[in-house]
């Protein structure tokens, strides 16, 4: 592992302090013996609190925010203070930033430490699905108009490129997607030669930017592994079961992902399937060991040596996936869930927009959650293009009341972003269009206008939603045990729009015929020029296809595409920014109470 | 000589003479087996004629023909080389080089001195010919000229900075902005631009523009490059370079870098940013900025509502009523959570108006939250909903049914079902089970156990029928379900 090769820079004993956010990624690939190998004494979280370390060496592995120099800095000034010397090693990943240098220049401790990159761009979290696990690329892009992590993902791009290149195909929509794929052009050019002519395993590239389809991940998830997102948090590929779910007094820490057999079946599978699928699964495993029964002394041997691990393992991981959905359901049913649900399809659907106000302000004046409360308002103002005035005021008041006043700042954010609006009486489309367009022709402005970010999008989800058919006709009941099309993560109600878009712009080889839609979209779309065909179609290759979230994508929007490989016989590999929901993006917006 | 290349250069020679003396040479190398020997010695000898060197090369390739397998690298690169010194060895350039001088040299060397000449054509067309990388051959030629040509201040910049890019074009490995440094060190600094222009790479032209000091165009072409850092270099530099007043007129022109400035003051300097937004005017900003302060950097109450008092007035002048409303209330009500603290010794501040009444409620002091429910406006759906809930927390059944009698609930009774069944107080959850409207006592008397059998028939309700149905259990409630299953077939038959 790359890090190892850091450590032995700083010989002898050292102690660690990893960042909170770089923790779970790094347990994914090293363990604390291999740590403990390179010397690493003991191991600490990096967190706003004095540090008790006694080593004379101190090594920080840390993302290269300015806070962190700041937290190096106080160390490291503290130590000076009290008239200790130490080592210090600053581990920038994945890159080091000049802004960390100046702070520490600026704090006077320049001098005192030294720092190293580790490059560490992509975490595969299973078969199909690399993370950059950059979950501040959303807030520091589309927020803060930064765009620093731009280039760090083209390095990842071209680092799939030159291993599973040369990508030939590559489509994109949304601003953040056209600077990323400039910027990754330019490293294609630079290091030109030396991957020439050779088969590509991946030619087809899809960027998107989040903030192309707010909807989406805005809406409750029904896909199982979604839902389990949505309600314990899967980090990094893997959960932790609480005691409620184990039915013991340990919590379990479960990997998930295409190796749990029990996980790999059900993960795609919308929630109401998953009880049915697992109780078959149980009832065919005791079958199974059933069979033991009636077996001679050899049959038994044999049994016991071959397949009862096996089973054992299928039963406990069977019994986690069981335990796991009880708990969602208590969960679930205790705040409504049906409610929930339908509220939000009526308004995606657009439908009793009133009543669906007044759910919405109910959830808040119970305060049912935080989060959810935010997270509805969002939606009604995405899917509607604003909220009208009266409702705008009224439910930011409620809210106010409900979880105090610093959140008049989260509105701010909210708004700046274009997830919580108002609809401006009078200002019509067009009006905006000219706003943006000017923007967009302003040259000193160029191509990178991001910084204007207050100038918040209008969604226009109902004109996409109708062009693109997004909810889909109802004709009797939608049997979600066999899914027709992608709607089935959204139990039927609705079809994804990020994965929409990108289906349609797969099957016509771009924009051609999308005009509409990308003009609703806001623009910034791109194709090539000419679409590299398969050059031998009957040599049934299957089309590998990467979609690039930037900003971070959900599990159902994974389900759904990989649904859509299926039928259509492509293989979609995903790399995101970091996994998302909804209760992430709302996270994201919050203004940090210190 | 005796040597089989001394004998293949006099069987060549008969050759020429069209005498049949070729074959017996030719033959007697050939049974000596070192035809190939006597090629080798050929090519060798060919470097070292001067005067006849066609006679060497001749016989080698005389020779060649009459063997199958002789490897041709050796004896096409001695041709090039000899044609490479041939070219130098002209009286126009006169560069005598002897064959194994020109080894020793490298070719390498050799182009350098032709640069040296400004032989440029020259040195092009012998890097063209013996095929050298781009890289190291034309395109390092072409710099040369390039940085040669600058200097030549009988032109124009527009015709040298044409002239340069005519010829250069975008053969790769060429580096603009080195040419450019040229240029500058020659005080050309407009040519310098001028070339930078054909940079592809915009990283590469902020260093010389700054150091130019085209500062502005350093910014403009560090954001181009999309690389932040970049741009951070060069508004640092600007920050050190121009007084404050233009510091600040300069980002305001580029939004991009503005961002990134204020990102930057955010966390390192929190009063250049109240500054920046005081520059722009930026009345919201400003009173988010104080709104922010109040919770984070100020501590006493004094502090936070001086800061909220702030952020109020900014509010107003942004035109932003909601938000400065939003802020006098929070005001009013840090005043009012303070006196709440000091009287009743609870920790009341930095709860929401929500929670403060909420906790005012379970400690019993009705006066007091209904004085702040009036107050505040808060919504009589709100208060209803959270003083049921804090009264049943508190198990203080009897305020709850004083408070349920003393107007028509808005929230409707279901919620009282709730509430009390949520503490399993089956008792009084049945008070209210029956002061719930038609549509929703099936609901009720579900949740507080009763058999709904009769609502929901009443209420001639499919789904509440089913809900009821599918309560009830085979073995005590039989009666129940055959009396339901009647209702809905006759529903059914209307």
């Amino acid at each position: 592992m790359l890090l190892c090769l850091f450590l032995p820079q700083l010989p002898g004993k050292k102690d660690l302090f990893i960042e909170a956010d770089l923790m779970s990624p790094l347990d994914r690939i090293a363990n604390v013996s291999i740590l403990k190998q390179h010397d690493v004494d003991k191991l600490y979280k990096v967190e706003n609190k004095p540090i008790v370390s006694t080593s004379d060496q101190l090594c920080f592995l840390v993302r290269p925010r300015i806070t962190n120099m700041k937290y190096v800095a106080d160390i490291v000034n503290a130590d000076k203070a009290t008239g200790r010397s130490r080592k210090y090693k600053i581990i920038f990943s994945p890159q080091k930033f000049y802004t960390c240098e100046l702070v520490l220049e600026e704090e006077g401790i320049y001098g005192d430490v030294t720092c190293d990159e580790w490059a560490f761009y992509l975490l595969p979290l299973d078969d199909d699905l690399l993370s950059m696990e950059l979950p501040e690329f959303f807030r520091d892009y589309f927020l803060e108009g930064d765009q620093r992590w731009i280039s760090t993902v083209a390095r990842a791009l071209q680092l799939l490129n030159s291993l599973f290149g040369p990508f030939t195909n590559t489509y994109g929509i949304g601003r953040c997607a056209k600077m990323v794929y400039e910027v990754w052009r330019e490293l294609v050019e630079e290091s030109e030669g030396d991957s020439q002519a050779r088969r590509p395993e991946i030619s087809h590239v899809f960027l998107m930017d989040r903030d192309v389809d707010y909807v989406t991940a805005l809406c409750s998830q029904v896909v199982y592994e979604g839902l389990v997102d949505d309600t314990f948090r899967i980090k990094c590929g893997s959960v932790d079961f609480g005691p409620d779910v184990t039915s013991s007094d340990r919590s379990f820490k479960v990997l998930l992902n295409a190796q749990d057999k029990v996980f790999s079946e059900i993960r795609n599978e919308h929630f109401s399937n998953v009880f049915g699928f697992l109780s078959q699964k149980a009832r065919n495993l005791q079958t199974q060991y059933d069979r033991r029964r009636g077996m001679d002394i050899k049959q038994i041997k044999n049994f016991v040596s071959q397949e009862l691990k096996g089973l054992k393992q299928e039963h406990r991981l069977l019994s986690l996936h069981i335990g796991a959905c009880e708990s969602i359901m208590k969960k679930k049913t205790k705040q409504d869930f049906q409610e929930l649900l339908k509220t939000e399809h009526s308004l995606l659907e657009g439908f009793d927009i009133r009543e669906s106000t007044s759910y919405i302000e109910e959830h808040i004046d119970r305060q049912v959650s935080p989060s959810e409360s935010l997270r509805l308002m969002c939606l009604l103002s995405v899917t509607e293009n604003g909220l009208i005035p009266k409702d705008y005021r009224s439910l930011k008041t409620q809210y106010l009341q409900s979880y105090g006043p610093e959140h008049l700042l989260t509105f701010h954010n909210l708004k700046r972003i274009g997830l919580l609006t108002e609809q401006a009486p009078g200002e019509t489309l067009t009006a905006v269009e000219s706003k943006v367009s000017k923007l967009v022709t302003d040259r000193a402005a160029g191509k990178l206008t991001d910084a204007f970010n207050s100038l918040a999008r209008k969604s226009n989800f109902r004109g996409i939603s109708k062009k693109l058919g997004l909810i889909p006709r109802v004709d009797g009941e939608y049997n979600l045990k066999v899914p027709r099309d992608m709607a089935y993560v959204f139990s039927g109600a609705y079809v994804p729009l990020s994965c929409k878009i990108i289906e349609q712009v797969l099957e016509r080889q771009g924009w051609l015929g999308l005009e509409e839609v990308v003009r609703l979209l806001n623009g910034n779309e791109f194709a090539p020029t000419e679409p590299v065909t398969e050059e031998n179609p009957a040599r049934e290759t299957q089309r590998v296809i990467l979609a690039v979230f930037l900003g971070g994508c959900t599990f159902s929007e994974i389900s759904a595409l990989r649904f859509l490989g299926k039928e259509k016989g492509y293989k979609f590999i995903f790399l995101t920014t970091a996994i998302t929901s909804s209760a992430r993006l709302m996270d994201a917006m919050l203004e940090a109470k210190v | 000589s005796m040597a089989p290349g001394a004998l293949l250069l006099e069987a060549q020679r008969e050759y020429e003479k069209e005498s049949q003396k070729a074959d017996e040479y030719l033959r007697e190398i050939k049974d000596q087996n070192l035809l190939s020997e006597a090629v080798r010695q050929c090519i060798e000898a060919a470097g070292y004629e001067h005067e006849q060197e066609v006679g060497g090369s001749g016989a080698a390739s005389f020779g060649k023909c009459f063997l199958d397998k002789f490897p041709p690298e050796s004896f096409v690169r001695t041709c090039r080389d000899l044609r490479v010194l041939n070219a130098i060895w002209d009286y126009q350039i006169g560069i005598p080089l002897t064959f194994a001088q020109y080894k020793q040299l490298t070719i390498e060397v050799l182009l350098d001195r032709l640069v040296l000449r400004r032989l440029y054509p020259l040195a092009i067309r012998i890097c063209e010919y013996l095929r050298l990388s781009e890289f190291q051959g034309v395109s390092r030629i072409l710099a040369h000229w390039a940085c040669y040509k600058v200097q030549q201040k009988d032109k124009s910049d527009e015709e040298v900075a044409h002239a340069i890019n005519q010829k250069l074009g975008d053969t790769p490995g060429i580096s603009y902005s080195e040419i450019a440094a040229r240029a500058y060190d020659c005080g050309r600094t407009e040519l310098a631009i001028k070339l930078l222009e054909y940079e592809p790479r915009s990283g590469e032209q902020v260093p010389l523009l700054l150091k130019m000091k085209k500062s502005q165009l350093a910014l403009n072409k560090a954001i181009e490059s999309g690389d932040t850092d970049l741009v951070y270099t060069v508004v640092l530099h600007l920050k050190n370079e121009l007084n404050r007043g233009t510091f600040f007129m300069t980002l305001q022109k580029q939004p991009v870098a503005l961002s990134l400035y204020r990102q930057f003051c955010k966390h390192q300097e929190l009063e250049t940013l109240k500054d920046l937004y005081n520059q722009d005017d930026d009345h919201q900003e400003l009173g988010n900025f104080h709104v922010h302060s109040s919770y984070s950097s100020e501590k006493r109450i004094e502090g936070r509502v001086a800061a909220l008092q702030n952020a109020v007035d900014e509010y107003y002048k942004a035109k932003n009523e909601f938000a400065a409303k939003a802020t006098e209330d929070q005001i009013k009500l840090l005043r009012m959570q303070r006196r709440l603290q000091d009287d009743l010794d609870k920790p009341y501040v930095d709860y929401s108006l929500h929670d403060t009444v909420y906790g005012l409620i379970l400690d019993g002091n009705h006066k007091r939250a209904e004085h702040l429910y009036r107050d505040f406006r808060v919504p009589d759906k709100r208060f209803w909903w959270l003083k049921i809930g804090a009264l049943a927390e508190r198990e203080d059944w009897e305020e709850m049914e004083k408070f349920s009698k003393s107007k028509k609930s808005p929230i409707g009774y279901l919620p009282f079902v709730e509430i009390c069944m949520k503490h399993h107080n089956r008792h009084e959850a049945r008070k209210y089970a029956a002061r719930v409207t038609p549509e929703q006592r099936v609901k009720a008397h579900i949740l507080v156990g009763y058999v709904a059998a009769d609502a929901a028939i009443e209420h001639k309700n499919e789904t509440e029928m089913n809900l009821v149905l599918s309560k009830c259990t085979a073995a005590t409630d039989s009666s129940v379900a055959e009396k339901i299953n009647r209702a809905k077939a006759q529903s059914l038959k209307k």
